[in-house]
């Protein structure tokens, strides 16, 4: 369509098409490595130990909120032995703080962006590497040493932090939270943060500068678009975060009063200013999140509808939109701060305007599978139900940021709800697609299908209840993080509702051991997977599974666009799909020639 | 299993029920239709032989896109901007007009602080930080069918005074001054509960707010006011917690 870049034009002799050889040492291959690839797994392992991690926090809050003040079975004996298998107030504020914090940073995080978007990018816009390979080993073991502090907070003098993931001051502050744990927390966000924007940093030097000759922006996957748009996202307002921990931890440490005020301590700081340089960040955060995993999506349900993406460029656009809408909204966190009234009514609209371009995302997705011919392999059956997940999660939106009802619904568990269906149910379902999907890709084996299916359907209809639950919960009125609702006479009728609630996520957890074995079963002794098993277009399906150290034995060059599925000059060949790179003899006639 | 809301005792709360109602049809229609459409695709546009392939449609010829972008604005104005004007017209006309010089307004001082509510009216004088105000922990009593006009303090972290049969909640934070006001249309007692996680005892920092008619709030006040006096500490004016309404202490 267009010429490629000349900047990659200018490339393409000794320097990029040079093939490194695979290092030998063990060390250098598969520890210190700076391969996008070996990097890709080392996150997305991190990431998956850290996902069970919080997991379990999840249960033994759930334990709590069911069954107030009975001992945990089993688990409660190993953590809790001094309370008898109690989990206690104190143990439970640090329960919902880790699982916040470790949900977000250290396993969605490290999945989606750290795990997919390595092993993704270079492969999809068919490059050998990252920009920066160096970089992207440093990001790696940047976010090894912030989860290694983080780990570490559990074992000091007054225990891990317990301000709640948002680590509002002041009770972040020494005012609140005194012990070290609480330190080490700001240390490892901060960390984590930094490895978060190295990462961003490579990835959009990468996408701008090492596409494939003829890889136009209008014909890079929607995944790519996804951890491109992220990682803006990331290198604007991570930033921002890491300044509020540097004030934070001056504050704890070197006894300035950023944050502090109040007449327990007289201080003349603001801990409003926190909440603004949090939710600046904070906002923006959930797109950070939930961008890669749309761009999975909309391909995937193009690849596994057999039709191209409906509305390639409305997408974009939608993306593109609702990445410069993302920084202007966080306001709606901070709706009962009794912010000025003007402010508050203009972040409303603009929180009300970001419901447009996402509308026009969700009906393109439902336009992409009319009238196709859909295979409901597992990657696509987590697809569908991320499409009906996120449908209920992004409507609850609605009532958040409209400021009449969120005075009512602020901070309840229908806050919970409405964030657990987009952060949990629909990121878990995407990242799932994701490894059911690329797999193959990854490891060289096929997955089992039928445990795929076996996973997929209580994972799915869990994931709805509970958080459906929650958001039930937040409508008659149940606040967050109550270690025991039943303080409140008006909540204690909610209590059947918990137990419910509980006993679902039991099962929901119960459903990921399926996901485990056959993980680690598919692992060593799944089907040897093809180079281009689920016969779609895109450059990683052209490279043998896994692909060699170098990607391409030589470098693509792009004729087309990503999901050309069921096109005439496909079909002429026999078949519905046509890799990306793939000459076709026949003259292209105008109209199919994206 | 029984869920429902809390019952609305207020002359305001109405207005949210209101957003909640008509949300929860708008939503819930639009999400109907779209899992319908959903639905259709998944029973008929399956793969099957004969059919191993998708219509080769890019969904963007014109037609297509205007079709897409004319749901989206038809989903924001009859959605979106009905909320924004609805929501608009609630807070100008009511949330945020504060009874400020309604003498008919009850004025409190709310300091927060882990864990609990104190509550201060000004006495017989009409004025704070005088040795007749009225101080009572953790519970506040307040006469039904006149504005009680809130300002929020708090000593030590965020807090939050969640006021669920009224369908409110506000923000207490340390350095600043924030406001609200109620008005109650039924006697009862209802819980007054904390919002915002202001650590390990945040689930304990319940009070309540005592609604009474005219005549057995004045009575109550008599003996508060009794209360209140003999417990003053002239020494320790700190004690009896609060400011002086207008200024801050």
């Amino acid at each position: 369509m267009t010429a490629p870049p000349a900047a990659i034009e200018a490339h393409q002799g000794e320097g990029e098409d040079a093939i490194h050889p695979a290092p030998t040492r063990f060390l250098r291959r598969y520890v210190f490595s700076t391969d996008h690839k070996v990097i890709g797994r080392q996150f997305l392992f991190l990431g998956l130990v850290f996902l069970a991690v919080g997991g379990v926090m999840a249960m033994l809050i759930r334990w709590q909120l069911a069954r107030p003040g009975v001992p945990v079975p089993i688990l409660g004996r190993v953590l809790y032995g001094r309370s008898g298998g109690v989990i206690s107030p104190v143990a439970y504020t640090a329960l919902f703080t880790m699982h916040g914090t470790i949900m977000i940073f250290f396993a969605v995080t490290p999945i989606l962006i750290g795990g997919f978007g390595n092993f993704l990018v270079p492969l999809l816009i068919g490059a050998r590497d990252m920009a920066f390979p160096r970089l992207n080993m440093i990001s790696f073991w940047t976010m090894a040493a912030s989860t290694s502090v983080l780990t570490a907070s559990f074992f000091v003098p007054l225990g891990t932090a317990n301000a709640g993931w948002t680590a509002y001051a002041t009770l972040s502050t020494t005012i609140g939270t005194p012990g070290v744990g609480q330190t080490m927390w700001v240390v490892a966000i901060y960390l984590n943060g930094s490895a978060s924007v190295m990462g961003a940093v490579n990835y959009i030097t990468t996408v701008i500068r090492l596409r494939a000759p003829g890889m136009t922006y209008m014909r890079m996957p929607i995944t790519v678009w996804g951890f491109f748009l992220t990682s803006v996202l990331n290198a604007l307002f991570v930033p921002v975060l890491a300044a509020g921990m540097v004030l934070l931890f001056f504050d704890r440490v070197f006894g300035t009063q950023f944050f502090i005020a109040g007449s327990t301590i007289r201080g003349g700081g603001d801990p409003i200013l926190y909440q603004h340089l949090f939710w600046l960040f904070g906002h923006p955060e959930v797109y950070i999140l939930i961008l890669p995993a749309w761009g999975v999506v909309t391909d995937l349900l193009a690849f596994f509808a057999r039709k191209p993406a409906f509305g390639y460029r409305v997408t974009v656009g939608a993306l593109i939109a609702i990445v410069v809408l993302s920084s202007v909204v966080y306001g709606h966190h901070m709706f009962t701060t009794g912010m000025s009234p003007l402010l508050g009514e203009s972040f409303m609209v603009l929180t009300m305007i970001i419901s447009v371009p996402t509308a026009l995302l969700f009906l393109n997705w439902l336009g992409t599978l009319w009238r196709g011919a859909m295979r409901l392999t597992t990657p696509m059956l987590f697809c569908v139900g991320l499409v009906f997940t996120f449908g209920i999660g992004g409507l609850t939106g609605l009532f958040l940021a409209d400021i009449v009802a969120d005075m009512y619904l602020h901070d309840t568990y229908f806050v919970v709800g409405h964030f657990h269906l987009i952060m949990a149910a629909a990121l878990l379902l995407s990242s799932f697609a994701a490894v059911y999907f690329w797999f193959p890709k990854m490891f060289g084996r096929m997955m089992s299908e039928r445990l795929g299916k076996l996973h997929f359907w209580p994972t799915f209809v869990a994931l709805n209840l509970v958080f459906i639950g929650q958001l039930l919960l937040g409508y008659a009125g149940m606040q967050r993080r109550l270690y025991d609702p039943s303080v409140y006479d008006f909540l204690r009728p909610l209590l059947p509702l918990n137990r419910f609630i509980s006993d679902t996520a039991y099962l929901l957890g119960a459903a990921q051991l399926v996901f485990v074995v056959n993980f680690f079963w598919s692992l060593f002794r799944g089907k040897p997977a093809e180079p281009n098993p689920w016969q779609v277009g895109t450059l990683e399906w052209t490279v043998p599974s896994p692909p060699p150290h170098h990607n391409f034995d030589r470098l693509p060059t792009v004729v087309r666009g990503p999901h050309e599925l069921g096109s005439p000059e496909a079909r002429a060949r026999g078949k519905d799909w046509l890799a990306q790179d793939e000459i076709v003899e026949i003259v292209e006639s105008a109209e199919e020639s994206r | 299993m029984r869920i429902e809301i809390p019952p609305d005792v207020s002359v305001d709360g109405h207005l949210v029920d209101g957003v909640l109602g008509y949300l929860t049809w708008a939503t819930g229609i639009l999400f109907l239709v779209a899992v319908g459409v959903l639905v259709v695709s998944l029973v008929r546009d399956r793969a099957r032989p004969g059919r191993a392939t998708g219509a080769y449609t890019h969904g963007d010829r014109r037609r297509d896109q205007l079709l897409t972008l004319a749901v989206g604005l038809i989903m924001f104005f009859a959605v979106d901007a009905v909320l924004a004007a609805r929501a608009h017209r609630a807070l100008s006309d009511r949330f945020w007009r504060y009874p400020d010089g309604d003498p008919r307004a009850l004025r409190v001082e709310v300091t927060a602080r882990q864990w609990s509510w104190t509550f201060r009216t000004a006495g017989p004088d009409g004025r704070f930080a005088t040795p007749d105000d009225v101080v009572t922990l953790g519970e506040l009593h307040v006469p039904v069918g006149r504005p009680i006009f809130l300002k929020l303090r708090s000593k030590d972290v965020v807090h939050s005074l969640y006021l669920p049969n009224f369908r409110t909640k506000l923000d207490a934070i340390p350095g600043s001054t924030t406001r609200m006001w109620i008005e109650a249309t039924t006697p009862g007692t209802y819980e007054i509960g904390c919002a915002q996680h202001c650590g390990t005892s945040h689930y304990k920092m319940r009070g309540l707010l005592v609604v009474e008619p005219e005549e057995s709030y004045r009575a109550w006040l008599e003996r508060a006011e009794t209360d209140s006096r003999l417990r003053y500490d002239a020494a320790h004016p700190a004690a009896a917690e609060g400011w002086d309404w207008e200024h801050g202490s």
